[in-house]
């Protein structure tokens, strides 16, 4: 029986560290695999990945696409299995519940279209058992901060790709997450909404102040946002790198600092992926 | 302005209804009334049938069946087939068992229907629910295929339980499926009301059929039927199409 996601004190080689606090996502050596469609050959989507994020830091995981970053989240969100090793979530020090609560922001907006806008940030109030009387204001306010103040009993269809993300990203803050998984969140959108988007979230989680584990394959957009790096390669599916990002907040995409940091990234992957040839 | 676009969409098929209800007319003339009655007759006839108040207790009857077969059918089907898509082992064991009830020749079950329940309520009741039900259940089982893993898997991550995502998740994505099972589910089970009616109890409209068939009289058993369809057709266009409509507002409702 391969293991479940569990919420309990961190089991991983970083817990005896003499920190205080448990991170608040701790995975250590990760393996998923897949079974191949003609049965009997396995794929390994993870092998042996391990990270970790402190309490409200941005971290970002970085790499190409296929390598099981999206896999990665949904183990994290504890809808999907894996076969070796743990991924241990803390909840905030000092909260009495042992489960943290878990955003998600998935590539694509995934609103239910038959919804109102007010209606989809409702049901994953209802769904977290949020109280009742909370979620005017909960709804006002993260409407409110992705700049969708007004659009209430609107309809997702009638909203732009951009505002349907931003619907997205309230929804996931409405239920006060104390983890926000971000998967690709901007990709999607074309070039100018996503920078504006990403000046956004920062400003957004200026107040709000998840731990977040975002995925990208950009990684002008990783140094941008984050307070560490894990780079990550396929074939097989590890992390290869983890880079702290020392930049002073707050940042513009265009400092040199982080011009400079991006290109020795870039460096170092397309090294890593030519190595594996 | 606007009557024109109406005015050329109607003209059409009022013109050809027009030339079919004379050339009706016209062979009716060789005919003697009670065999093959002519539009004048049948409408005299239908105008007897709304003008006696004893024949809305034998349509109110016959609907009564008809509902509760279809409600029946419509519920168990919907659960049978929203089961079966989500679950494979309950798929794989009733995949087969579906595909006999459809098959199953539908007179069958009327005769059998009044075999086992004889002159009661239940026999047609009994027969509708035989024949809707796998109907239901094929439409619905292929709607909850065609659902979007995407949105379960957020209703999932969010920790959604079952009755949350059943609501707001799973049922209204099956709406369109929901919606073509009810009106297929209406005009089957109608039609299959009058045959078990026939077969097996002496009340309703189709023991009126039945009645009529047995004095020859063509036209009070055009009647009937003419006068029942037009009941079923008003269901169907006023009642389903118009809260389908309230239904996918959602589709068509834009910013004001």
């Amino acid at each position: 029986m391969p293991p479940e996601t569990t919420a309990q004190a961190v089991l991983g080689p970083t817990a005896g560290a003499g920190a205080a606090v448990p991170p608040a996502i701790a995975v250590n050596t990760l393996t998923k695999r897949f079974l191949a469609p003609d049965g009997g050959y396995e794929f390994t989507v993870l092998d042996r990945v391990s990270l970790t994020v402190e309490e409200g830091q941005f971290v970002s995981l970085v790499g190409p696409s296929g390598c099981g970053k999206s896999t990665l989240l949904n183990i994290i969100a504890g809808i999907e299995r894996y076969d070796e090793g743990s991924v241990a979530l803390a909840a905030p020090s000092g909260r009495a519940e042992a489960e943290p609560r878990i955003g998600y922001v998935f590539q694509s907006p995934r609103l239910l279209n038959w919804l109102t806008v007010q209606q989809n940030l409702e049901f994953v109030l209802e769904a977290q058992d949020i109280p009742r009387p909370r979620w005017r204001s909960l709804v006002a306010e993260y409407l409110d901060r992705v700049g969708l103040g007004g659009q209430e009993r609107n309809y997702p269809l009638n909203l732009s790709g951009g505002m349907q993300q931003r619907v997205a990203i309230a929804r996931a803050l409405a239920i006060e997450p104390d983890i926000l998984l971000m998967d690709e969140p901007f990709s999607h959108l074309d070039a100018i909404t996503a920078r504006k988007m990403r000046f956004d979230l920062v400003e957004i989680l200026q107040r709000a102040k998840p731990t977040i584990l975002f995925v990208t394959h950009d990684l002008s957009e990783a140094v941008f946002l984050s307070d560490h790096i894990y780079m990550m390669r396929t074939k097989p599916a590890r992390i290869f790198r983890h880079v702290p990002v020392d930049i002073p907040r707050p940042r513009k995409p265009e400092d040199a600092m982080i011009f400079d940091l991006e290109k020795v990234l870039i460096r170092e992957f397309f090294s890593v992926l030519e190595a594996k040839e | 302005m606007r009557i024109r676009p109406i005015v050329s969409r109607i003209l059409p098929g009022a013109v050809t209804f027009a030339i079919g209800i004379c050339v009706w007319q016209i062979i009716s003339l060789f005919f003697v009334p009670v065999y093959f009655p002519g539009p004048g007759v049948l409408a005299d006839r239908m105008i007897a049938i709304y003008s006696n108040p004893a024949s809305y207790v034998v349509v109110g009857e016959t609907l009564s069946r008809i509902f509760e077969g279809f409600a029946i059918a419509m519920l168990t089907g919907t659960a049978a087939g929203l089961l079966m898509g989500r679950n494979r082992e309950i798929e794989i064991f009733f995949d087969s068992w579906i595909m006999v009830l459809l098959s199953f020749p539908a007179v069958c079950w009327a005769f059998l229907s009044v075999l086992w329940f004889g002159l009661s309520q239940a026999a047609p009741v009994l027969t509708i629910v035989l024949i809707v039900f796998p109907f239901v259940v094929m439409n619905i089982w292929e709607g909850t295929k065609a659902m979007e893993k995407d949105l379960i898997e957020m209703g999932r991550v969010y920790k959604a339980d079952h009755a949350l995502m059943l609501r707001k998740v799973l049922i209204p994505q099956l709406m369109p499926y929901i919606f073509s099972s009810l009106r297929i589910a209406l005009s089957l089970s109608w039609k299959i009301a009058l045959v078990a009616e026939a077969f097996g109890v002496a009340s309703g409209v189709g023991q009126k059929l039945i009645y009529w068939f047995q004095d020859t009289r063509v036209d009070m058993m055009l009647a009937w039927g003419v006068s029942f369809m037009i009941v079923m057709v008003a269901i169907d266009v006023l009642g389903f199409r118009w809260w389908a409509r309230r239904a996918f507002a959602w589709r068509h409702h834009f910013a004001t």
